[in-house]
């Protein structure tokens, strides 16, 4: 039934779609971030706030003024978003030439066989680091991934409110131990006038949590990819905190607002928090008129030897990169981790420079918040460390694992002992089927 | 079905008029006016978090979570103004690109939508029952699965970063919702309209277009209206094929305002969430105009 | 139906032939999107389900296994729960108050435009991070409802942080957004004729049973329609509670919806294999609820031809 005239209609919607979909096919508006014509163009991923994409895109284009032969392009995402693309860029097999490695995928990564060597790539040097450090790099014998970062684990507390109430944190040594703070702790929370607790529930948080393990003599993970720690010194360390919670030193997560409450929320009712060395910087701005002091974590009366630990955030290259391109990401990422003007734009959210020329460098222009995590974090590099490993494939959720597991503890649903033995066995489950 | 049968003994006053002989003036002023109260308080709580949404995106920012009370001590644009070059760009950009994919998505289900429903409704045919059962069962697997497989296709075709994998499934009829939405209002066409243009010799491209095309206006519309706000509001597919910030969309650029570690970027984000709704808003004020009563079937007898 | 209005001339048959090709002449848009957009990757994923697919490497096929596992998995099981009571109240709930608010919305009373576009408002934030921080502002500690309770003297705790309220909370939130099947019945309320009720009230019928006999036998396609759709929509909730939850599934997995748990399985511990076992058997699931709708259907839905 096809007359003239529907024909004519039928053209025209056909018309229509067909440019209403070629409109689509292009790329939309707003300028664009490729390099000069005749270049090679690399693909950066990374992830953040908007703070930090404004930060690191200032650095780019810094980069692109000093290598005009490299195009940078950039994929940007919140760290969720950006771990669910990079999940459907794997499985196409386009990922990013350059991309940072979220914390519990670097050894999945790297036994599935995403990154690309970089002992041959000329444009990274690695003149500034030591032969030792240099293995501690390495994942399984092979140097693979670039640190660009380090953070440490720390205990951050409001200057200003413990000048308030007139309380003094025993220093480094003897006094600060557990205990010592747990008994601080209850005092304050008992006395303080503003009715603060004394710091935030979490203890899921993973760099202070290892940092107890380590003192204990154990660790995360062991070398062939264990679960190097045991249900008592996990029940132990939850007895620590549950033991603050039952004496109203530290919120209920109800209280709190859920585990991981916002630092902009919880702030003010708290006089310190767990964390790593480098939340200070970015979680100082929500209270913009207090002082914030860093401490190491506690540390037991007779801890095992070498129990400091520095923890590395990594970025690596894609192991299907062009053989055209590889020199120009290794220029890129040379940059993130070893150019002290790179440092200056994007600041130090991302935790102390690893290369220690840079780190010196820095102390030039960091900000009073740097300085102290800089400090922080030379103290624990300057230790003799027993050798720290990454978590093996299958650990992706552990801290979403742990996070289940101290919320059901303060609920009240397990016991501490019940809580570990259940982590634990959980957690090997996910090794065991990788 | 929830309905207070109460309210309707008196919406319709010329229905009552000319039913009852009972005096009308004083009965038809009260329940309206008792209606208009109750809405209004009804809305007013519905509205509730969205005023406070609004209202928050005035407050400097570090006050938003801090003071959760509904008059603000302060008021500021600040988080407007930071907020709009957040990305390097201003927002606008974001809008612009929202826009087109919107718009491509609203022709394309428009245009296959309503031509699969209407083979689906109105003609008879072996595999009709078939492929009906076909468009449902292809509604009720989870996104989350196909969207790798969907994305390894695009990417080997080399569509990625483009807009084409977020438009082109629209005008391929893989919206099964309004496939299933249009095929309940033709339905609910009588079939004598149908039979009397066959009878004046019109196939069944003819009455498509002249007769059913024009009597499911209220289900275009429909279709017009939610194709854009859920395409505006798309979140997981632009996130993976659209990776460069100059083509992303505004649910991209909302969600790296605020990275889950930290709470900066919270009043940017409150004020551009603000400023996204407002396209949306303008677009279905526009549209819901048109979900005006079907043509009336008296004119085609 | 249509053979008793055939033009004489043409057999049953012959029409019914014509009629088919030009269906398939209609269908050729969504039969190539089907082919091609659908169903390729609806096969991938029934094939992964019975694989060990890691999104990194090539899938190994391991048979049912994953099957297997999903009838022993505890979280599972939870999440089941969890998604069935979020459907068996936030259903109901919302198509009521889309219902209740379309009837009397679609009378002209001055303002509709308003009340309407009000109603529909919480619909458009979706699944914005906003509605997180908007949520927690409410139903938080300290938040909107605490305060408003403690005017009665009653305190209760951080609703989302309590496990047994938090589901709750998102059942709210779900019912907010009844704006959604609000318009849709607005719509189908539109394309019931005037001459209808005229007739009707010529011929002395009141307002009441104008209501009964052609106002909701008329809209019963589209409470079909909403019904099913809201159900399955329902079933596969994911944005709010991944949202509001933070991804994690809320205080203890009390507000993990299954197709959460089915993201957590598939894109943080990369057992692709495992999430499609999941999508298909939540598609099965739904497809036997849906198909249960509609054989019910027959008994009270009217349809116009």
């Amino acid at each position: 039934m096809l007359t003239r005239r529907n024909l004519f209609t039928f053209c025209a919607l056909s018309g229509l779609a067909a440019s209403a979909g070629s409109l689509s096919a292009c790329s939309g508006v707003g300028g664009g971030d490729a390099g000069a014509s005749g270049s090679t163009t690399v693909r950066y991923a990374w992830w953040g706030s908007a703070a930090r994409q404004t930060a690191y895109t200032k650095a780019i284009d810094a980069f692109k003024q000093h290598y005009p032969a490299i195009g940078v392009e950039p994929e940007f995402a919140e760290y969720t978003a950006y771990q669910v693309r990079m999940t459907t860029q794997m499985a196409a097999k386009n990922v990013a030439e350059v991309f940072w490695i979220p914390s519990a995928q670097v050894l999945t990564y790297a036994k599935n066989g995403l990154y690309r060597n970089l002992d041959d790539v000329q444009t990274l040097k690695w003149e500034d680091y030591s032969k030792t450090e240099i293995e501690g790099f390495k994942l399984d014998g092979k140097l693979n991934t670039l640190p660009f970062g380090i953070f440490t684990p720390v205990f951050r507390y409001s200057q200003t409110y413990a000048d308030a109430a007139g309380l003094t944190l025993p220093a480094d040594g003897a006094g600060w131990t557990w205990d010592s703070l747990a008994e601080l702790a209850v005092t304050y929370a008992k006395n303080n006038k503003d009715k603060r607790w004394a710091f935030v529930y979490n203890p899921d948080a993973d760099l202070p949590f290892e940092a107890w393990l380590r003192q204990h003599g154990e660790q995360l993970w062991t070398q062939d990819g264990k679960i190097g720690f045991t249900a008592d010194t996990t029940a132990a360390w939850f007895d620590w905190w549950l033991k603050l919670v039952k004496a109203g030193a530290v919120p209920t997560p109800a209280q709190q607002n859920g585990m991981a409450p916002l630092w902009a929320t919880i702030g003010k009712s708290v006089l310190g928090i767990f964390g790593n060395s480098n939340h200070i910087i970015d979680d100082a701005k929500s209270f913009p008129d207090q002082k914030f002091t860093l401490r190491h974590v506690p540390v037991m009366a007779s801890p095992a030897a070498g129990h400091q630990f520095l923890y590395f955030p990594r970025v690596a290259m894609y192991a299907n990169t062009d053989k055209v391109k590889v020199e120009a990401a290794g220029q890129l990422m040379n940059q993130q981790g070893n150019v002290t003007d790179f440092l200056k734009i994007v600041g130090m959210t991302m935790g102390a420079p690893t290369n220690p020329r840079v780190a010196k460098e820095a102390e030039a222009f960091a900000t009073d918040n740097e300085k102290q995590m800089l400090k922080i974090v030379a103290d624990d590099r300057g230790e003799t460390r027993k050798p720290r490993y990454e978590a093996p494939a299958g650990t992706n959720s552990w801290r979403a694992i742990m996070a289940r597991t101290v919320e059901a503890l303060a609920l009240g649903q397990k016991t501490p002992q019940d809580a570990a033995k259940g982590m634990i066995s959980e957690i090997q489950t996910g090794i065991d089927r990788a | 079905m929830g309905t207070d049968m109460s309210t309707f003994t008196s919406l319709d006053a010329r229905a009552s008029s000319s039913v009852s002989p009972a005096p009308v003036p004083r009965r038809r002023r009260r329940p309206a006016f008792i209606r208009h109260i109750g809405l209004t308080v009804f809305a007013l709580f519905v509205l509730y978090p969205l005023i406070w949404l609004v209202i928050s995106s005035f407050k400097p920012a570090h006050l938003i979570l801090s003071d959760t009370s509904i008059i603000p001590d302060r008021m500021t644009v600040e988080n407007y103004r930071s907020g709009w070059t957040a990305l390097n760009r201003p927002f606008w950009v974001f809008f612009a690109n929202s826009l087109i994919v919107a718009l491509g998505a609203i022709v394309g289900n428009i245009f296959s939508c309503s031509l699969t429903s209407y083979a689906l409704a109105r003609l008879h045919f072996r595999m009709r029952n078939i492929y009906f059962g076909i468009v449902l069962v292809s509604v009720m697997l989870p996104m989350h699965v196909m969207i790798i497989p969907q994305y390894i296709v695009f990417s080997k075709l080399g569509l990625v970063n483009t807009f084409v994998p977020l438009v082109l499934p629209k005008f391929l009829a893989t919206d099964a919702f309004f496939i299933f939405l249009m095929v309940q209002f033709i339905r609910g066409i009588p079939r004598e309209l149908d039979q009397a243009a066959m009878l004046d010799g019109a196939g069944p491209f003819k009455t498509f277009f002249y007769i059913i095309l024009p009597l499911m206006t209220p289900a275009l519309v429909t279709t017009t209206i939610f194709t854009f706000i859920w395409t505006w509001n798309d979140f997981f597919t632009p996130l993976i094929y659209l990776t460069k910030v100059q083509i992303m969309t505004v649910p991209i650029a909302l969600r790296t305002m605020v990275d889950a570690e930290s709470t900066l970027g919270i009043g940017e984000l409150l004020a551009m969430s603000v400023l996204s709704l407002v396209p949306i808003m303008l677009f279905f004020a526009f549209a819901q105009k048109y979900l005006v009563r079907g043509i009336a079937t008296t004119g085609l007898k | 139906m249509t053979s008793a209005l055939a033009a004489p001339k043409r057999t049953g048959g012959y029409h019914l032939a014509r009629q088919g090709k030009a269906a398939h002449v209609f269908l050729v848009p969504w039969l190539v999107g089907f082919l091609g957009i659908t169903t390729i990757p609806m096969l991938a994923s029934l094939y992964l389900a019975f694989t060990n697919y890691n999104v990194l490497a090539e899938p190994n096929f391991i048979g049912p296994a994953n099957f297997i596992r999903i009838a022993g998995d505890e979280r599972f099981w939870h999440s089941v729960r969890v998604t069935l009571l979020y459907v068996l109240f936030g259903v109901p709930l919302q198509l009521g108050f889309a219902l209740f608010l379309a009837l009397i919305l679609d009378k002209g009373i001055r303002g509709l435009t308003l009340y309407r576009s009000a109603f529909y408002l919480p619909s458009l934030l979706g699944g914005s991070v906003a509605i997180a921080i908007l949520w927690r502002e409410i139903f938080g500690q300290d938040g909107l409802v605490d305060k408003f309770l403690g005017l009665f003297g009653i305190h209760a705790s951080s609703w989302l942080q309590n496990p047994d309220m938090a589901l709750w909370t998102l059942i709210l939130l779900h019912v907010w957004t009844f704006g959604s099947p609000m318009i849709i019945f607005l719509a189908g309320l539109r394309q019931i004729p005037d001459d209808l009720y005229e007739s009707a009230r010529v011929d002395g019928a009141t307002t009441l049973q104008q209501f009964r006999s052609i106002t909701i036998p008329l809209l019963t396609p589209i409470i079909l329609f909403n019904l099913v759709l809201q159900t399955i929509g329902a079933f596969q909730s994911f944005t709010q509670a991944a949202v509001v939850s933070g991804g994690t599934g809320g205080p203890v997995d009390s507000t993990l919806f299954y197709t959460l748990y089915l993201y957590q399985q598939g894109f943080v511990n990369f057992d692709m294999g495992y999430a499609s076992a999941l999508a298909w058997v939540l598609l099965v699931f739904i497809g036997i609820l849906t198909a249960i709708q509609f054989s019910l259907s027959k008994y009270w839905v009217f349809y116009g031809d």
